[in-house]
């Protein structure tokens, strides 16, 4: 063996002097890597990493957005500001209620439509296109058209309910007990055929001579679904519970902005639509940023409980 | 599995009555867009006297094209950057071993989990310090890096063959000519699948236009929908016809390759 050239390159090394100086560079695995990995740390760093240290620095300041005046440090005085502040209290406690009603709505309802069409088989492919539907028209369509609807004067759904069944329906989104309620029917809406499709990927890995062999033992519908297809499809709920908490925070977003913009009353705010609210809509920069870092203080201990979740499934299937 | 015909019974009723409430909404906004203005508040659903006038008026509207533009333009840009340096990305991580990679995987992957709502204060500050306020460059710079993309690609590229690697360069093909000519075209499937999931993540975006369109200039389709809400704007027709033509990018290019774009965005984590 005399080539002495770098091992996983067969050109010559004759012929790679001939090649520039670059070329020789581009192909040499000792730097090569890194020229292809160098656009992707450079935006992470600038467009992810960075500026997700630079929050918890912010969280320290006082600043109103206007580049003339300078950021003020504040120590911990936003996160006092922000623990007395009554937005801060009624966006927790909605993040509660969100999260809360996501789970019977959001992560069991579209259990048994997932289980139902998995056991048509091939004939279940029509209904989960047409379920999958809300998840590629953007939320704000979905919410310009309901709020359309639902529009007190002449709206379609108010329309209905009065001529149909003569019940008066009121302006829903002005009302504190109901907005919220409106949204989280939006948000399920957006979001169901997306999760029976995480749910039917889940099933597909169940054997299916499992099922017939628990039918051969006489095993009704009932059974086979609480004593097999339930357990087994547990990790996936896990899954579908966790991105569901941690999503339905970001989701509600643009139904919370252009239908409510967090009211009637703060009552349909939520954590994040009150970081936009503190920072670009009251130029609080540095009450924004604490709210953020609350904010992802919630989400690495929902991060924290799927790993140990996980963890548990590991352990379960040695 | 063949469900008992009572639970086949039960089951069709719900679920039609599901795909009912998911259907009914839009089919009364596309009716509605083809309906006269005095009958746009009937209940009856099939316009009596159906017309392209709200059609026609969207199109007559020079701002509504505007915003189209715009969110074509940045649509494209985006998203061929996104899989332009996702590809970069993902063929270092599959075809070379090199120091730290673990390491650097991890911190790929780990931006994955950082959401949005975590970053935008300071990208935002950023935008403005940089003087993009407003442009196309601030809907598409911070928004490059797609750590999900780079995970999906990776995966696909070490199923490749090593053979076709050692073939290529056996040839005197260096790894860029490689990627761009044995190994990308091979893999045009599931490339065109993630294609698809980050237009439409792309093109249904409204918080971070939000933040930073102010005119014209770069306000997205999306933005311009809020924006005749905000003006009192009274032609729901109209209003109507618009909501239909923005959502058709989305369904078209999602329809080109159904079955394919739905296993990606179980593998994506993007929900609408």
């Amino acid at each position: 063996m005399t080539v002495a050239h770098a091992p996983g390159s067969l050109v010559s090394p004759a012929r790679r002097s001939r090649r520039g100086w670059w070329a020789r560079t581009a192909s040499d695995p000792r730097f090569a890597p890194w020229l292809y990995l160098a656009p992707m740390l450079l935006l992470l760093g600038v467009f992810t990493y960075w500026p997700f240290v630079h929050t918890f620095y912010l969280s320290l300041t006082e600043w109103n957005l206007n580049p003339d005046q300078p950021i003020e440090f504040a120590g911990i005085d936003n996160y006092d500001r922000l623990v007395g502040n009554t937005l801060f209290q009624a966006a927790s406690y909605n993040t509660a209620i969100y999260i809360a009603a996501s789970i019977p709505l959001k992560v069991l309802l579209p259990i048994p439509f997932a289980v139902f069409i998995w056991s048509l088989g091939r004939a279940g492919n029509l209904y989960r296109t047409i379920v999958f539907l809300p998840t590629l028209i953007s939320f704000v369509v979905v919410s310009v058209v309901f709020l359309w609807l639902l529009n007190p004067l002449g709206g379609l759904i108010p329309s209905f309910f009065q001529q149909v069944f003569g019940w008066r329906i009121g302006n829903v989104l002005k009302d504190t007990s109901t907005a919220i309620w409106v949204i989280l029917l939006l948000s399920t809406w957006k979001v169901i055929g997306f999760n029976i499709l995480i749910y039917l990927a889940g099933l597909v890995s169940i054997n299916r001579t499992y099922v017939e062999a628990m039918r051969m033992d006489g095993a009704r519908d009932w059974t086979v679904f609480r004593r097999l297809i339930w357990p087994l499809l547990t990790p996936t709920t896990f899954f579908v519970l966790i991105y569901t908490v941690i999503f339905t925070i970001q989701q509600v977003f643009t139904p919370i902005d252009i239908l409510t913009e967090g009211g009637p009353d703060s009552t349909t705010t939520n954590l994040f639509y009150m970081v936009y609210q503190y920072t670009f809509i009251t130029f609080d920069v540095g009450l924004g940023a604490a709210g953020t870092v609350v904010l992802f203080l919630f989400l690495l201990a929902i991060t924290l409980l799927k790993v140990r979740v996980l963890d548990r499934r590991v352990n379960y299937q040695q | 599995m063949v469900l008992s015909r009572s639970w086949q019974v039960v089951g069709h009723t719900v679920i039609l009555l599901l795909c009912l409430a998911v259907l009914m909404p839009m089919a009364i906004v596309v009716a509605t867009s083809f309906k006269p203005p005095n009958e746009v508040f009937r209940l009856q659903p099939i316009p009596a006297d159906p017309t392209l006038r709200n059609y026609q008026e969207v199109f007559a509207d020079r701002a509504f094209l505007i915003f189209l533009w715009n969110s074509a333009g940045t649509t494209v840009l985006r998203v061929g950057g996104q899989i332009f340096f996702a590809v970069l990305t993902a063929y270092a991580f599959a075809r070379w071993r090199f120091p730290g990679h673990n390491l650097i995987f991890a911190a790929v992957l780990g931006a994955m989990m950082i959401p949005h709502q975590l970053t935008m204060i300071p990208i935002y500050i950023l935008v403005a310090e940089l003087n993009w306020f407003d442009t196309w460059q601030a809907l598409i710079v911070p928004n490059l890096a797609m750590p999900f993309a780079v995970f999906l690609l990776r995966q696909h590229f070490l199923s490749f063959p090593r053979e076709l690697f050692d073939a290529a360069e056996m040839d005197g093909a260096g790894p860029w000519t490689a990627l761009w000519r044995v190994v990308l075209p091979n893999l045009k499937p599931a490339l065109a699948a993630i294609t698809i999931v980050l237009f439409i993540d792309c093109w249904n975006e409204y918080f971070w236009p939000l933040l930073v369109t102010e005119t014209e200039a770069s306000q997205t389709i999306q933005i311009g929908i809020r924006r005749y809400l905000e003006e009192d704007f009274a032609d729901f027709g109209a209003l109507m016809a618009g909501v239909t033509l923005a959502s058709l990018p989305a369904l078209a290019v999602f329809f080109m390759l159904q079955r394919r774009v739905m296993e990606t965005f179980v593998g994506s984590g993007i929900k609408g």
